[in-house]
């Protein structure tokens, strides 16, 4: 009786096993057929796209550096840790190549999904709202994936090609490349989209209509399109632009103010994302370590009346050496953390320099003289205005004031290729402040080389054999 | 389904009828070889119950029925025999010294079989080879110690656990480790990192589909199977071993540091300055006694001797005597066992302490077991394996930078003082100091596992076992990191911090078995298993951390001024599991198994939740043919073969779920983001295996011997499949792709003195592996410096070629893919370099076992090969011919060999030449694996049973014992590869390339053991 007892009770255990045993779903994910049901869930995807912007070769990663690495601002120091040497030696490859192509899809597929998924809701502010931040972070992303991998609108013959603009989140296509120009179409079709859509306060951190004009600007500027740079400046910059003053710009760099500054990316001290700063230096020994220095040449054409030399640039020793670190994302002010700051994406003066840019290449050279003496008065402490300043000359101070302001801020290199120049290092200086130590080995990138535009990764063009390389690689 | 089994098996049992006839009486005397009387031996009737024990003369007595035809007479340590029953006459019997372990009991497919009726390619190892060694993770312990069995260290760090492949690498994505069970429960590596090796009563490898079919869905890179100790009849034995070991740094063979005069030449002859020399002349230069001109290159020779002297005396010299430490082991363990009629018991405590090599490095492990099985009463048996362990260590930093101690080692110049002349450690040229980053930035894991497998077994109808069987394991983890406030590295982040990270891991199997075994006429033998298995793991982790701690000394995170986000995370698998087997032989001469598997994960994709795994083999024992009965030179041959399936689940619990995640914060807002791709259809990775294999002995089995030959093809390779970047996503989790491994396994064991007093045998192993990528989504697939390409082994290397040093000019030069000889580097012109990848081709041990009466003498030599290792770390200290950056110039002796001069055959280019300062990766830093090595000898004593008598104890034994003694590579380094190092993460693929992982030691370990 006993023994039968045992076998009815292992007959239960038998029984009680049941297939649902195997239903067992995620503790912090939802599944994705559910994800876009109430506003909420709108308002989460909306800052989850914002998130996206802080992967790590975008506007809090690398990207503050490459650029100049590329370039002719800094040079690497022999004392660092000799980071990101593929960029500063052109030596990138579509194995090793600038993460930002798969990276950057990641973050269109976000605003895609709101995109799709936006129209099952009613009509009204919160809707325009998503749907403009969406169409703006995705023209925004898309027209800095195709600076790093294509020729610029400007210099693109017609069958030059870029990226594919998908605005789907099918995950079974297999796009192919599409002209450059067309792209760019599609870029100031969805930033004019936007304009309208998206509201006046969402706060710095998120898109507002400022900055979407600004952004405008910037498209404008590259397409070659100077009347409508103008316009889409004004929208952005108003009647009185605040750029800020000489007292108020040091602020800028240590979060103290969001005077000046369109767009953030933001990095709260529970974010701690510190790469902006560590991409420079780090502090060892109560001593800055860098990784790149600023060129030379470049150090010397940051004035001692200019308000960004010290916000920029610090002059001290590593291991008794005295170098030209750069100390623009040094930390917050007070306890803030070292590296540790948020990502300013567009500024009010970059959108001046749109505007002065494109008023002197359209022929309006008052107007253009009159937006770079604001610049320069809200940047050189006991500035007098230039007079006078026309054609060629004016152009190059235009430019070179760009260069300036935005000096490591992920631009140079951009730069040169939208004007279509060489990159040319001084052979002749080193790493240290004086302008002794280790030199450049690589020193000349020739206009129109194929490394101005970075490959493809290998990962997509071996397995989407439709999407051909860039010549070259 | 398994009603019907259970209606089945009960109409068995209810065929079964108990034969009931007269019983008469057998008498007779059980001897040994030398005629010695064997007390206890025992003497049944075969195929019945019915059995009896020898009396302390040895005399049995015993009634039987008139059907009985045969006894069987068993003795521990003598070999088992059959004897025809004569009535009338005393029926004596002399036992001959037997091999004892083929009687022992092994777990194998939820049955337990005797080790001489295993008919698969299964290994046993026993205690003996696993038990006192100075190698705290019996993973480590398994190298060498069976073919088909490839274990490679990760590193050598106190109680890691080996990267172990049973006939090779059977997965590209999903783990290509086997299924380890213990005491019946999967476990995960933690838990058996912790496992006390001297626990262990055996291991069995199961390497082929016929033992591990039964296993199923994750048995497909084969089972591995550990049985822990129970009590041996008998009176309690009490014991007490104690070992302590010495260990010190294996060397880098092949290998040389500079000395401070000779990198300080070499960076004088590469045209470099350094911070130390540079301000020795200012100093001078503003003292007046060197001229203002002077620098490092228009000194006088003497002169820059004397500040290369100088620097030297004030420089640490060899660093190993700060960075590394007196390491030892260090162990005590008391055990008591045995067995009465009713009850088995195996109880232990041990500890085990080791110092590691690395500055600072600690491991200290705690531990008790008690294992019992109770009779309950005539039918029915419970038992309980219990045990507990507790491990704490301290844990290096160990990654690519001076923060691991190891790694300054390499980084960090001779002639760089150790302490500043204020006392503070001395940051060096690296800006860190290891030394004060050990001392101020510590972190402690700390360890607790505990295992329970409970069980009540009933026996029926004399044939029939029902086994119900519930396994527990939970582990918790505890790490803390402490960022002290006042150290260099909170200088340099600029804060303090502490975190205090960890998971609890519960786990728990319930297991139910009928197992119905029964002999017909004393020849037909058949046994049936069905059984049910349901498997839950929960998984539960956190990390805490603080900043703004106001002094050192305390460090609990309430002391923190500045909280951090806090997180916690879960997640859960399962399956459920139906599997039965059956097998059936005629007279020990032929035999066939089935087995199959019914199993359902939760972690595949509703569409293909349950699948089925099946396994066939097939034995004849050709030295039971009467045919080869007078063949006397021709002891045993066995011939095997098997075919069948298993698999392999991914890592990921929620794979086949298309999800967005919501631990992201924007602004600290909550956030959502696309996490993954949808794929129902997922499913399990299928391995089908064939085998076949000879067991074969000469000479009474003083030669002995077992080939096998394998074809192992997984299908349905759980593989990313490639999605367009532009979606967004890179991949999916799919079931694609075909990987195939074959090979052969050969071992021969010979007695070469077979004497009362000298014994000498020796074994050799031999095992060939050959792998191949059958297919894939898509070819050349890049991953890393290898590719995934089909028709090679998986991860080919592929490089650029390294084509010398061009005489004329000293410039590095390159193939082209074309074979043409360029200067200029290019990633486009690597290529594959065919049949060189990370995946050792051929492995295997030789073993000597010299026992001259009391005194034993055992050698294990290892070795591999076949597989080649990118040496990062030979790179980084050549620096390819100079690093300009202070931090990271070249410390091995051999960057010497650099082009000086027109003509010179150089291994490094010129060091003035500036286009050639550059650290590229070529084959020239590919290097083949193989090597051989004396893993391990042991000499011990016996204490002579007199003394031990009079001194009221059963046994004494003394031992030293060598670990790693000698080693012999071309490679330079360690070549036995496994992580890169730590913090890098699990590799590609093991031994793929090395970056300073804690380094190996060799020991020397003096024991005692003593048995009351």
């Amino acid at each position: 009786m006993k023994k039968l007892l045992y076998i009815l009770a292992l007959s239960v255990a038998f029984a009680s096993c049941k297939k649902e045993e195997l239903n067992l779903t995620p503790f912090n994910q939802i599944e994705t057929a559910s994800a876009f049901t109430t506003q909420t869930d709108v308002t989460l995807a909306i800052n989850g796209m914002y998130t996206g912007l802080r992967t790590n070769n975008y506007v809090n990663g690398t990207w503050n550096i490459v650029a100049d690495a590329l370039a002719d601002n800094l040079i690497i120091s022999s004392l660092g840790r000799q980071t990101l040497t593929a960029f500063g030696d052109w030596r990138y490859t579509a194995d090793n190549t600038f993460g930002l192509f798969g990276q950057g899809y990641g973050i269109v597929r976000r605003a895609n999904a709101i995109l799709e998924n936006i129209d099952a809701f009613p009509a009204g502010a919160f809707k325009d709202n998503a749907k403009g931040e969406a169409l703006a972070l995705r023209a925004m992303i898309y027209f800095d994936m195709a600076r790093v991998y294509s020729k610029t609108f400007e210099n693109a013959g017609a069958t030059d090609s870029t990226l594919s603009y998908i605005t789907t989140t099918d995950a079974k296509i297999l796009p192919t490349k599409e002209a450059v120009k067309g792209f760019y179409g599609k870029i100031i079709a969805d930033l004019a989209a936007a304009l309208p859509l998206v509201a006046t306060s969402n706060g710095v951190g998120r898109f507002n209509k400022a900055a979407v004009a600004g952004l405008l600007s910037r498209a404008y500027l590259y397409t070659g399109d100077f009347a409508n740079c103008i316009t889409a400046a004004n929208t952005a910059l108003g009647g009185s632009p605040v750029l800020p003053n000489i007292a108020d710009f040091p602020k800028i760099w240590t979060d103290d103010t969001n005077n000046g500054v369109l767009l953030k990316v933001l990095n709260t001290t529970l974010d701690n994302i510190n790469a902006q700063g560590v991409n420079y230096f780090q502090i060892v020994g109560g001593l800055v370590k860098s990784e790149y220095v600023v060129e030379y040449n470049l150090s010397k054409l940051f004035l001692n009346n200019d308000v960004r030399t010290s916000s920029y640039i610090q002059v001290s020793p590593f291991n008794g050496v005295n170098q030209n670190h750069v100390v623009k994302y040094r930390s917050r002010s007070g306890a803030g953390v070292a590296g540790v700051v948020d990502a300013k994406v567009l500024r009010t003066a970059e959108v001046l320099l749109n505007r002065a840019e494109a008023y002197q290449r359209s022929g309006n050279n008052v107007a253009a003289l009159a937006d770079l003496n604001l610049l320069k008065a809200n940047r050189y402490t006991g500035f007098t205005n230039l007079v006078g300043l026309t054609g060629a000359p004016l152009l190059a101070e235009i430019l070179a004031e760009r260069r300036l302001e935005l000096a490591f801020e992920g631009d140079r290199f951009w730069d040169l290729k939208r004007r279509n120049l060489p990159v040319a290092r001084d052979a002749q200086w080193g790493d240290r402040a004086d302008g002794t130590g280790v030199k450049y080995i690589f020193t000349s990138l020739p206009a129109g080389d194929y490394r101005f535009q970075l490959p493809y990764p290998s990962t997509e063009v071996n397995f989407n054999t439709g999407f051909k390389q860039n010549p070259g690689y | 389904m398994m009603r019907k089994l259970f209606m089945m098996l009960l109409c068995i049992m209810l065929a079964a009828t108990q034969l009931t006839a007269q019983n008469r009486t057998v008498t007779g005397k059980v001897t040994d070889a030398d005629g010695k009387s064997v007390p206890g031996a025992s003497v049944q009737v075969k195929g019945t119950k019915l059995g009896t024990s020898a009396n302390d003369e040895g005399v049995y007595s015993i009634s039987v029925p008139a059907t009985a035809k045969t006894l069987v007479v068993s003795a521990v340590g003598l070999l088992e025999q059959e004897v025809r029953i004569v009535f009338g006459s005393p029926l004596n019997v002399t036992l001959a010294p037997g091999d004892k372990s083929l009687d022992e009991v092994v777990v194998v497919g939820y049955q337990s079989v005797k080790k001489k009726d295993l008919n698969g390619a299964v290994a046993v190892v026993n205690s003996k080879e696993l038990a006192q060694k100075p190698i705290s993770n019996f993973t480590q312990l398994l190298q060498g110690k069976s073919t088909g069995l490839q274990v490679v260290g990760a590193s050598g760090q106190p109680g890691t656990t080996g990267f172990i492949r049973i006939r090779g690498t059977g997965s590209i994505n999903a783990s290509s480790e086997p299924l380890i069970m213990i005491d019946g429960i999967a476990v995960t590596s933690t838990a058996f990192g912790l496992i006390n090796p001297n626990d262990i009563e055996n291991v069995t490898v199961l390497k082929d589909a016929s033992a591990a079919a039964i296993y199923g869905s994750r048995a497909g890179n084969g089972v591995i199977v550990v049985t822990t100790k129970s009590g041996k009849a008998g009176q309690a034995q009490i014991r007490y071993s104690f070992q302590r070991g010495f260990v010190s740094l294996q060397e880098l063979p092949n290998v040389r540091l500079m000395d401070s005069k000779e990198k300080l030449s070499w960076e004088y002859a590469a045209g470099l300055v350094n911070p130390i020399i540079d301000s020795m002349i200012n100093n001078r230069k503003a003292s007046g006694a060197l001229p203002a001109t002077a620098t490092l290159f228009n000194l006088s020779d003497d002169q820059r001797n004397g500040l290369w002297d100088l620097a030297t005396s004030r420089g640490a010299g060899d660093w190993k005597n700060f960075y590394l430490q007196n390491a030892s082991t260090e162990s005590h363990e008391i055990s008591i066992s045995g067995a009465t009629d009713k009850m088995k018991y195996f109880f232990s405590v041990n500890k085990f302490d080791e110092v590691g090599l690395v500055y600072k490095s600690t491991r200290d492990r705690v531990g008790a077991r008690f294992n019992m099985e109770y009779k309950a009463n005539d039918w029915l048996t419970t038992g309980i394996n219990a045990s507990t362990a507790y491990v704490k260590e301290y844990q290096n930093r160990e990654l690519f930078n001076s923060q691991a101690p190891w790694t300054a080692y390499f980084l960090t110049n001779p002639y760089e003082p150790v302490y500043l002349p204020n006392g503070n450690y001395n940051l060096t040229f690296q800006g860190f100091s290891a030394l004060e980053g050990q001392d101020l930035n510590t972190f402690f894991n700390n360890n607790l596992s505990t295992f329970a497998t409970a069980f009540a077994e009933g026996k029926f109808f004399k044939h029939l076992t029902v086994k119900s069987q519930l396994a527990l394991n939970y582990n918790t983890l505890l790490t803390e990191s402490y960022l002290q406030p006042g150290s260099n590295l909170a200088a340099i982040l600029g804060y303090n911090s502490k975190t205090d990270g960890g998971n609890q891991d519960f786990q728990y199997v319930f297991t139910n078995t009928a197992n119905w075994t029964q002999s017909f006429k004393n020849k037909h033998n058949v046994s049936f298993l069905a059984g049910q298995e349901f498997t839950k793991r929960n998984f539960y982790s956190y990390a805490l951390e603080g900043r703004g701690f106001p002094t050192p000394t305390v460090n609990t995170i309430d002391n923190a001024s500045l909280a951090q986000r806090a997180t916690t995370s879960r997640s859960q698998w399962s399956i459920i599991s139906y599997f039965g087997s059956a097998s059936y032989d005629f007279n020990r001469k032929y035999g066939v198994k089935f087995s199959g598997r019914r199993d359902g994960s939760s972690r595949f994709g509703v569409n293909n939740r349950f699948a089925n795994f099946w396994a066939a083999s097939a034995w004849w024992n050709a030295k039971n043919e009467d045919f080869f009965a007078n063949v006397s030179f021709l002891s045993d041959l066995k011939v095997r073969g098997s075919i069948g399936t298993a698999g392999n689940v991914p890592n990921q619990f929620y794979g086949s779920l298309g999800t967005y995640a919501l631990n992201t914060a924007y602004n600290n807002l909550p956030a959502a983001v696309p996490a993954q791709i949808a794929n129902p259809d997922l499913t399990w990775e299928k391995n089908k295996n064939w085998d076949i294999g000879v067991d074969f002995g000469f000479l009474s089995n003083r030669i002995t011997g077992t080939f096998d030959y394998y074809n192992r093809v997984t299908n349905d390779l759980l593989y990313p499949q490639p999605l367009s970047l532009a979606t967004g996503f890179g991949s999916v989790l799919s079931n694609i792709g075909t990987l195939r491994n074959k090979g052969f396994e050969l071992s021969l064991s010979g007695d070469i003195v077979r004497t009362r007093d000298l014994k000498w045998n020796v074994s050799v192993s031999y095992t060939n592996n050959q792998n191949k990528v059958e297919s894939l989504i898509s070819d050349n697939v890049p991953s890393g410096n290898t590719r995934l390409k089909i028709g090679q082994p998986l991860n080919t290397f592929f490089l650029v070629r390294w084509a010398g040093i061009n005489p004329a000019n000293g410039k590095n030069q390159y193939l082209k893919a074309d074979n043409t000889v360029t200067e200029t580097y290019s990633l486009s012109d690597a290529v594959l370099l065919e049949g060189k990848t990370p995946l050792a081709k051929f492995y295997g041990s030789v073993n000597s076992s010299l026992t001259y009466k009391s005194f034993d003498l055992s050698l294990q030599f290892y070795y591999t090969g076949g597989n080649y290792t990118y040496n990062n770390q030979y790179q980084n200290n050549l620096a390819d011919g100079g690093n300009t950056s202070v931090g990271f110039r070249p410390q091995y002796a051999d960057a010497f060999n650099y082009w000086k001069k027109a003509g010179d055959i150089a291994q490094f280019p010129s060091l003035t030449d500036p286009t050639q300062k550059q650290n590229l990766a070529t084959d020239k830093y590919l290097e083949k694996g193989d090597y051989v090595t004396l893993r391990d000898v042991v000499i011990s004593y016996n204490l002579a049973e007199s003394i031990v008598r009079k001194a009221r104890l059963s046994g004494v034994r003394f031992y030293v014992q060598g670990t790693n003694l000698w080693l012999k590579t071309k490679f330079h380094g360690l070549p036995e590869v496994g992580v890169s190092n730590r913090e890098n993460g699990q590799p590609v693929q093991p031994g793929l390339n090395n970056l300073y992982a804690y380094p190996s030691s060799k020991a020397v370990t003096v024991g005692l053991d003593i048995r009351f």
